[in-house]
């Protein structure tokens, strides 16, 4: 015990290991929210950097970036409707209603106040139950992680925009796109056309670039005379009677985060949508309607995505399998430092272990203290005109777009999914559940296949097993009720239920009103 | 979050949709000549999946989008594509043309002028300024910090920087 205290604080009592973490933390706020940079390129090019460091330095700075970064991406969620990453969409889905009725500043001091909570909560499960939660993952069926898939992909499809069958339209769009290049399993060209460049597919980050970055700002153009809203940021700090009243939902939205996290394959994004939708449920009389700028519908993601951080590490220090796209990353970072995460890194080297459970916390410490400081200043770029701000958006795609292969290639992938994003945004498509149908097709494609070989592709028997597994009839009842409360038959289904009116109610029409209301 | 269709039909909407559905079946095709109808496990069978459910869904918004009031509101190139955002675009697909032979620095340079002057109006020194500032903050920020090696072109950026960087080593000494 003591032992692992000492590699706990590892990092806080070493002044370089201190100013690594608050350095990559600030780096990773600023990745985060800057439209074009993402945490996964940032820390991919730290490798780079950091290859002939000491690993603890190394790891330090990575690791402020992860933890800074999945916080940032909220900021211009909030400010300017562009999530920073995929964890960010359910937070633009409230946060942006937010900051155009001037209440940036109180959107962005509770995100944060609700990201460090979320943050320790992870951290916290990350530390006492690492063992537990990955035997619960190993338990999982390839067909559960395709349907996890495919629940996410509906659950963004029937958070926002106009009608659940754009959305599913739209999934349908991005899996699709996933599915360009070579198949993973047989090496098969898929909708490659011919053409050599499209073995590996389209890179996803172009895709997201074009589709949020561009996409809004050719919508922005449509308001260009509109002066730009002051964002009310005098007080950052949230009220402690709004942390005390929503640090149940964020308690819960953390757990729920922190296991969505601890699931291969999934991390910040699903486990935000997910819990933005658990928000909605629990949540009977919001103040301001969902969608409109309920705070439920900031906290409830923003803890979720930043306890997911501490789940992730949960699969990929226990059994070597990265919980998304970051930890990905950094399984290579350890491999390269001669380190190999799996069930044994536990025993072999608890050090580790610990000094990063330690150095995560450390990291969670320094995205309150940058997160509550200096918005003024990176307000300011929303309050700049947009005659400027842009040109600078444009400029950051085109080259976030290029910087991801050198390939100018990538430029024509933004800019021609970037114009679609425009059209689909202007005629009520949403381009969110694209975004997620691209980064989830391989998951759900590849979990399909080996779960129909499995069943030696028989239908009756896939679906045999999957009414036979309690997780498995879960998931799809989830998949199934999402589906169906989106649909005219459930309105049937509700009037069908509802308590047929007494007799004497009729006599007395202004009384049911009341007891209606 | 109940959902519901807007209610009048959006210039372009009909064709849109009508494009997504030609697209749809398009990809449907693709995805058959993987594998056709091989297997359930087959490579083309995700594909053929999701282009399935395509198909269905862009037929089914087509339709929804038939329903609404015929009459459309408002005017394409007004509502939605203005030649604001029609300039931009051509703007963007010209830099992609140029980038690789004019180099970052002065494609991004003109890109920045051109597109500050024409959105914002200012004065010319003050926009040259302005794209100034915005050129120098990205180039900090992808060349020098993130090392995003960014196509040269006609501007000899690296003799540049090694001549920058041998100027601070001998005032360091």
């Amino acid at each position: 015990m003591l032992e692992a205290l000492q590699y706990f604080s590892m990092a806080w009592v070493s002044p370089q290991l201190l100013f690594l973490t608050a350095l990559g933390t600030f780096l990773g706020i600023y990745v985060g929210a800057i439209p074009g940079l993402s945490v996964t390129m940032a820390v991919s090019i730290l490798i780079s950097f950091t290859f002939a460091w000491d690993i603890n330095n190394a790891l330090c700075l990575m690791v402020g970036v992860y933890m800074g970064g999945v916080y940032g991406g909220s900021r211009t969620a909030i400010l300017l409707n562009i999530p920073g990453a995929p964890s960010a969409i359910a937070t633009a889905l409230d946060g942006f209603p937010m900051a155009q009725k001037g209440e940036a500043g109180r959107a962005i001091g509770l995100s944060t106040v609700m990201s460090v909570v979320g943050g320790f909560i992870g951290i916290f499960i990350l530390a006492i139950a690492a063992p537990h939660i990955s035997e619960f993952a190993l338990t999982f069926q390839p067909r559960d992680y395709m349907m996890l898939g495919i629940m996410g992909i509906m659950l963004v499809g029937s958070l926002s925009g106009e009608s659940l069958t754009k959305g599913i339209f739209a999934g349908a769009f991005g899996m699709l796109v996933g599915t360009v290049g070579l198949d993973p399993l047989t090496a098969e060209e898929r909708f490659t056309f011919g053409a050599v460049e499209l073995w590996n597919g389209i890179n996803p980050v172009a895709v997201m670039i074009g589709m949020f970055g561009l996409s809004e700002a050719l919508m922005q153009l449509h308001h260009l005379d509109k002066v730009a809203l002051k964002q009310k940021l005098d007080r950052i700090i949230p009220a402690w009677a709004d942390v005390r009243k929503y640090l149940s939902l964020s308690t819960q939205s953390s757990v729920l985060g922190t296991i969505i996290g601890a699931l291969p394959g999934t991390g910040g994004d699903i486990a935000a949508l997910m819990a933005y939708d658990h928000a909605k449920r629990v949540t009977k009389n919001p103040k301001v309607p969902f969608g409109k700028g309920a705070k439920e519908g900031l906290i409830a993601p923003e803890s979720a995505n930043n306890a997911a951080v501490g789940g992730a590490y949960i699969p990929m220090l226990t059994l070597g399998i990265p919980g998304d796209a970051v930890t990905a990353v950094f399984i290579g970072a350890l491999f390269i430092h001669g380190l190999n995460p799996g069930p044994l890194l536990l025993t072999e080297r608890p050090e580790m272990f610990w000094f990063t459970v330690g150095n995560l916390t450390l990291a969670n410490i320094f995205v309150l203290i940058f997160g509550l400081t200096g918005i003024k200043l990176f307000a300011r770029i929303v309050e700049c005109p947009k005659g400027i701000l842009i040109p600078l958006i444009f400029l950051l795609s085109i080259v976030g777009a290029y910087a991801i292969n050198n390939s100018v290639a990538d430029i024509w992938w933004m800019l021609g999914f970037g114009v679609l994003g425009y059209f689909m945004k202007l005629y009520g498509y949403q381009v969110g559940p694209v975004i997620l149908g691209v980064i989830l097709s391989r998951l759900v494609d590849e979990n399909w296949r080996r779960a129909i070989i499995s069943e030696r592709g028989d239908l009756g028997e896939f679906f045999g097993q999957l009414f036979s597994s309690p997780l498995s009839i879960v998931l799809f009842s989830i998949i199934t009720l999402v589906f169906v409360s989106q649909t005219p038959l459930w309105t049937q289904l509700k009037r069908c239920f509802k308590r047929p009116p007494r007799p004497d109610d009729s006599a007395h029409p202004g009384k049911s009103k009341d007891a209606a209301a | 979050m109940p959902h519901s269709q807007h209610s009048y039909t959006k210039p372009g909407e009909t064709l849109f949709g009508f494009l997504m559905v030609v697209l749809s079946v398009f990809l449907f095709w693709q995805a058959y000549s993987i594998a056709g109808f091989e297997s359930l496990s087959s490579p083309g069978a995700f594909p053929l999946a999701a282009t399935a459910l395509m198909v269905i869904t862009a037929c089914i918004a087509c339709v929804q989008n038939l329903r609404l009031p015929s009459e459309v509101q408002g005017h394409f190139f007004k509502e939605i594509l203005p030649p604001v955002v029609a300039v931009m675009i051509a703007v963007i697909l010209l830099f992609a043309v140029v980038l690789d032979t004019l180099g970052f620095i002065p494609t991004a340079l003109a890109f920045l002028f051109l597109t500050i002057k024409f959105l914002h109006r200012g004065g010319v020194i003050r926009t040259t300024l302005l794209s100034l500032m915005v050129l120098v903050l990205i180039y900090v920020v992808f060349r020098l910090v993130f090392k995003v090696v960014l196509p040269e072109g006609i501007v000899p950026e690296r003799e540049i920087l090694a001549y920058l960087s041998d100027l601070f080593n001998t005032g360091a000494q």
